[in-house]
């Protein structure tokens, strides 16, 4: 067992708070490798120490493994944490940890590297008896042999790039007239963004849920899973709103997904936090990947279970025994994650730049804010648009969506535009409201965004009061001289 | 940020105002707003529009071009995809006509307002 004194994060924004808050309560000291302009992050303000990595391009910084190792070496770090997205699922970059060494907070390389390939991951989960999306994945890739195989699995298809992950590489072919160009554009994105452009083909499920279970391994070989997430609310395969538990399985399903999580994991002797994704359709679930790090909608399932995923993680690298047995793990109630994007829902998402200028979250039981910027920070065009996400926990799915919606209505982002009100459409949204919504709910229902509305008379009316206001802030709010001040004071 | 409480037929409401650059920030009723400075003061290069020329209104990459030179368009036709901090939108005509020229490609990096497509002139 190894006591870890000062933990290296390899990553920005609020899941690099969210690691540093939890180290700090453990007593680890915490350095940020941050890029150059994101001194003006919260993160950067929170961390023990911090490290200038490079510049804001994140292949000069975050993406670059050597940068990472040296600026964790520089300050003397034994840990480092890499957070998710970036390098969270290098496995060249967790091997050069290991190599310099720095634990890394995360499964071995060889896990990384069995998961990332998603056709070594395809054969693996057979052979472990889980069930996979009927397809091909042989090492054939001639077209003609392609060609029939799509014939022989039938139309819509999926054409993935065996490296892929995160939407990219990855095509839909409707018809066999297009299945050659999309094939070619897959291997184009496989090439430019993973380097290979090895494929497979899967049938494409249309109208199915996406279901992910958290699962959990320690190094002395015990497994628990913490249930399931439902992220069926996704744009363009980006994830929207999730919750848990999901409304959508009964308890022999989620027994018999679970128990698949689990062998997913255990087939790759699997350590630390891991997220095994389903496509469930109807009672019919399949395999569709093993994201190995924490998942940006982990909050979830610590609101409804009451742990600490980070902290697991970090008792686990240091080769602790899981902090749970499955029995103790049952959970209560509901939750929900909206993630907030910088962008106008108006526009059609476009998205939105520049400095915070007022911020507001309206704090309560059951609410909880996760962000990485204060007020004067600037969200920039170098990074992730997903700016913060607001969890909340209630008793049940209608309360906490009640909640939810309540929260984003009192919460106050200034400088950027943000997508609160596309947030609050989803949760209102009669087809999310009865747990039915599938994987094409954005695209069936929100395909071209938010329409405007005008002011309301309501608006207009405070819109003058404020312009008054705040042009003469020295003098007494009480003796503005307003045609709405007869019926609106500023008390 | 200034809060406002404010009260009317005796029941309380609290809304955020704010200036910038751009306008009035407010906040009332659940929902946040930009009030745009009125006309004639400078616009942002983000919000220049020129109807017959499609503009990048982000620094990103092009995904896809819909339409060949030539091709005609209606109003509300997608003309080009285009992606930026990891997400992608998609440009269409406010017009219509025909493309008179396309000038950037699938992968090309383009800055903020350059001008991607341009098409003809209504008369």
């Amino acid at each position: 067992m190894k006591k870890i004194e000062r933990l290296a994060i390899a990553n920005r924004g609020e899941v690099a708070v969210r690691i540093i808050l939890a180290a700090q309560e453990l007593g680890i000291e915490t350095v940020l490798l941050h890029s150059e302009p994101d001194r003006a992050t919260r993160a950067f303000r929170m961390a023990d120490l911090t490290v200038c990595i490079g510049g804001a391009s994140s292949s000069e910084s975050y993406l670059n493994i050597d940068s990472n190792i040296n600026g964790a070496k520089s300050v003397g770090a034994d840990a480092l944490h890499p957070g998710f997205g970036f390098l969270s699922e290098n496995s060249d970059f967790s091997k050069a940890c290991e190599e310099n060494g720095i634990l890394f907070v995360g499964p071995s390389p060889e896990a990384i590297q069995k998961m990332g390939d998603k056709i070594t991951a395809r054969s693996l989960m057979e052979n472990a008896g889980v069930p996979l999306v009927p397809g091909y994945d042989g090492e054939d890739q001639k077209l003609e042999t392609l060609k029939s195989e799509a014939n022989r699995i039938g139309f819509p298809l999926m054409i993935k790039a065996a490296a892929g992950g995160g939407g990219r590489g990855l095509k839909v072919a409707r018809t066999l007239e297009e299945f050659e160009s999309q094939l070619n554009s897959a291997k184009r994105e496989g090439l430019s963004a993973f380097g290979s452009e090895k494929i497979f083909l899967e049938k494409y499920v249309e109208h199915s849920k996406h279901i992910e279970f958290q699962v959990f391994g320690d190094k002395k070989g015990n497994y628990v899973h913490l249930f399931e997430r439902e992220c069926s609310v996704q744009r363009r395969h980006q994830k929207i709103v999730e919750e848990s538990p999901s409304p959508s399985l009964n308890e022999e399903l989620r027994e018999k997904m679970a128990k698949s999580a689990i062998e997913a994991a255990r087939s790759v002797n699997y350590t630390g936090a891991g997220t095994v994704e389903f496509l469930l359709d109807g009672e019919n679930y399949y395999f569709l990947e093993m994201n190995t790090r924490l998942q940006v909608e982990h909050p979830v399932t610590e609101m409804v279970l009451g742990v600490d995923l980070v902290k697991a993680q970090i008792a686990v690298a240091e080769g602790r025994s899981l902090p749970w047995i499955q029995e103790d793990l049952f959970p209560r109630g509901h939750s929900i994650e909206c993630r907030v994007y910088a962008e106008d829902p108006f526009q059609n998402g476009i998205p939105s730049t520049g400095p915070v200028l007022g911020l507001h979250w309206a704090t309560g039981p059951g609410r909880r804010f996760e962000y990485g910027f204060d007020v004067g920070d600037k969200v920039s065009s170098f990074y992730d648009s997903m700016i913060a996400k607001v969890i909340v926990h209630s008793d049940t799915r209608d309360a906490c969506i009640q909640k939810c919606v309540k929260t984003l209505n009192d919460s106050v982002v200034f400088g950027v535009k943000t997508n609160f009100e596309y947030l609050k459409s989803i949760l209102n949204h009669p087809k999310f409201q009865d747990g039915t919504m599938t994987t094409s709910f954005i695209q069936d229902y929100f395909s071209e965004g938010l329409m405007d509305s005008d002011l309301s008379e309501e608006e207009l009316a405070f819109v003058e009061l404020a312009q008054k206001n705040l042009l003469s802030m020295t003098g007494s709010i009480h003796s503005i001289e307003s045609p709405f001040e007869k019926s609106w004071r500023n008390v | 940020m200034k809060r406002f409480v404010l009260e009317h037929d005796r029941k309380k409401r609290t809304a955020y105002a704010q200036k910038s650059s751009e306008g009035l920030w407010i906040h009332i009723d659940g929902r946040t707003r930009l009030i745009p400075k009125a006309e004639g003061g400078r616009k942002r290069a983000s919000v220049v529009k020129s109807s017959n020329e499609i503009l990048a209104p982000m620094p990103g990459k092009i995904i896809q071009v819909l339409k060949k030179k030539g091709d005609t368009v209606l109003i509300g036709e997608p003309i080009v995809v285009m992606e930026a901090m990891k997400m992608e939108y998609t440009l269409k005509a406010e017009i219509e006509s025909k493309v008179e020229d396309i000038f950037v490609g699938e992968s090309d990096q383009v800055a903020l307002g350059q001008v991607l497509v341009k098409l003809e002139k209504p008369n």
